[in-house]
């Protein structure tokens, strides 16, 4: 038992090395001009992001355009659905271990109901009856546990991540086991279970396309603006929009009962701007 | 006992019966009375779904907007959105520390200049507006006399989940007045304060107008 464990460990380690070595000799250095406290590493991540960013219009991009311009909206949408069904199965685990169970069960339920009456996840027959997906996943959990996500960081081509959520997918990829995808992993024929992977990675690319249209479109700068959505987005599932903790912000604003903080942005707005016009300060 | 329950049931039948047609009845009507009166003194949850509802209704009758056309988007806008938005205040506190260190005129360009590169932005969004079947407002549990408030709504939709979009809101003389909208836990202006004083601090503020300009000529 633990010589097969040692096995796994020491093959996935010699996936896991080049990996980094590479991210090592990819990082060369960027210009920094405004620095920010939850991305100290901003340096290597701007280097690490103009990497995946190659890629990903290399390779995955005109793939995943090419899928959507091909393939048609129902068979995409079929596709997609099974594909989250999957991930829902993850959601409602990750639910029940944050001791959400309410979110759980109804995570839970919704799987059932769409594998069942949704033909495997084909139809999202939960969402048109009002059943409300909710997104978990380990990295979330950890949060809930207490875990700080400390600093942002951006994965060899996996992307946008924390030193929390980076060490969650890196943990479950050392004892092999890739949530939410595992189910994909138990196939034995190997080539359907490549084209099956294939295509989860192609459908996740092309989910994203709209966003990364958006993206373009409105960001100033889209290193900054993907960051600080993601450190954004990570929180409120962390602190949860359908929990019930009991958070409380300094202003005591009328988020303290949902357990929601809100940005406080009072630090820069206090002083009437008008009122004192003889302001030595600043320039 | 079992007299008693056969009635209540019987009772709720019938009220349930006369909630649907009351409903359906409020449906046929919906599209001719049209738009409601917006009152900004209301309770936060009634106002933002007033206004929500309104330029919804008003977006879903456009096929000229729907298409794209970006000058009669923002004749909604102007019309639907902005008396109930307060701007000024969206861009000052994305400018952060900096809004103060800008001339008058300055700030004045530059709420135009992120003005209208929401508008591009939103105008996109737009186009899916059929597929919003309605705006609901979660169950408000701060305090509605209160300053400064955080109205939660989930936006269903005909092709998709349904999508969270909250809206802060400032109370002032004339009533609430939007400033701030958080979309899936993402608030708008939380997420241009670092790109607005990045790209202060590497060219000025009239540089940050600048791009901003640019972007929205494209």
């Amino acid at each position: 038992m633990k010589n097969i464990f040692k096995k796994i460990s020491r093959h996935r380690l010699g996936k896991i090395v080049p990996v980094l070595a590479l991210s090592a000799v990819i990082a060369g250095c960027a210009n920094v001009t405004n620095p920010v406290a939850q991305d100290p590493f901003e340096s290597y991540n701007r280097s690490m992001y103009a990497f995946n960013d190659t890629v990903d219009r290399a390779l995955l991009k005109p793939i995943a355009t090419g899928y959507e311009t091909v393939v048609p909206k129902p068979a995409r949408t079929c596709v997609a659905g099974i594909f989250n069904n999957l991930q829902d199965v993850w959601s409602s685990f990750n639910s029940f271990l944050q001791g959400r169970a309410h979110d759980g069960i109804n995570m839970f339920g919704r799987v059932l109901f769409n594998s069942t009456m949704g033909l495997g996840g084909c139809i999202d027959v939960a969402s048109m009856n009002g059943s409300q997906r909710i997104i978990n996943d380990f990295g979330v959990t950890l949060g809930v546990w207490g875990f700080d996500s400390g600093p942002y960081l951006i994965l060899p081509f996996l992307g946008s991540s924390s030193v929390r959520d980076g060490i969650s997918t890196a943990a479950w990829f050392a004892i092999d086991i890739s949530p939410p995808y595992a189910p994909i992993f138990e196939i034995d024929n190997i080539p359907l279970r490549n084209s099956i992977l294939a295509l989860a990675i192609v459908d996740l690319r092309a989910g994203l396309l709209p966003a990364d249209r958006m993206v373009d479109e409105i960001a100033l700068d889209r290193y900054s603006f993907i960051r600080d959505a993601y450190i954004q987005r990570r929180q409120a599932l962390v602190e949860g929009r359908h929990a019930n903790t009991g958070h409380t912000t300094s202003r005591g604003l009328p988020t303290d009962d949902q357990g929601l903080s809100v940005p406080d942005y009072s630090i820069d707005d206090e002083p009437a701007p008008s009122a004192t016009p003889a302001q030595p300060a600043g320039q | 006992m079992y007299t008693f329950l056969a009635f209540a049931h019987k009772q709720i039948r019938s009220l349930a019966l006369t909630t649907l047609l009351g409903a359906g009845l409020l449906l046929n009507i919906a599209p001719a009375s049209a738009q409601q009166p917006v009152d900004t003194k209301a309770h936060p949850n009634d106002f933002v779904q007033v206004v929500a509802n309104n330029a919804l209704q008003a977006l879903k009758k456009e096929p000229e907007a729907k298409n794209g056309n970006i000058e009669r988007i923002n004749e909604l806008i102007n019309q639907y959105i902005l008396p109930y938005v307060d701007f000024e205040k969206t861009t000052r506190l994305a400018a952060g520390r900096y809004w103060r260190q800008a001339t008058t005129q300055q700030q004045k360009d530059l709420v135009d200049a992120f003005k209208n590169t929401l508008v591009r932005t939103y105008s996109g969004a737009l186009r899916q507006a059929d597929n919003v079947s309605a705006v609901t407002p979660l169950p408000f549990r701060g305090d509605p006399q209160a300053d400064d408030a955080v109205v939660r709504t989930s936006m269903s939709r005909s092709n998709g989940p349904a999508i969270g979009v909250d809206y802060r809101l400032e109370n002032v003389a004339d009533g609430w007045r939007i400033y701030d909208l958080n979309v899936e836990g993402i608030w708008l202006i939380q997420n241009y304060r670092n790109q607005f004083a990045q790209q202060i601090a590497q060219t000025g503020i009239d540089g940050l107008i600048k791009a901003l300009n640019d972007r929205n000529q494209r």
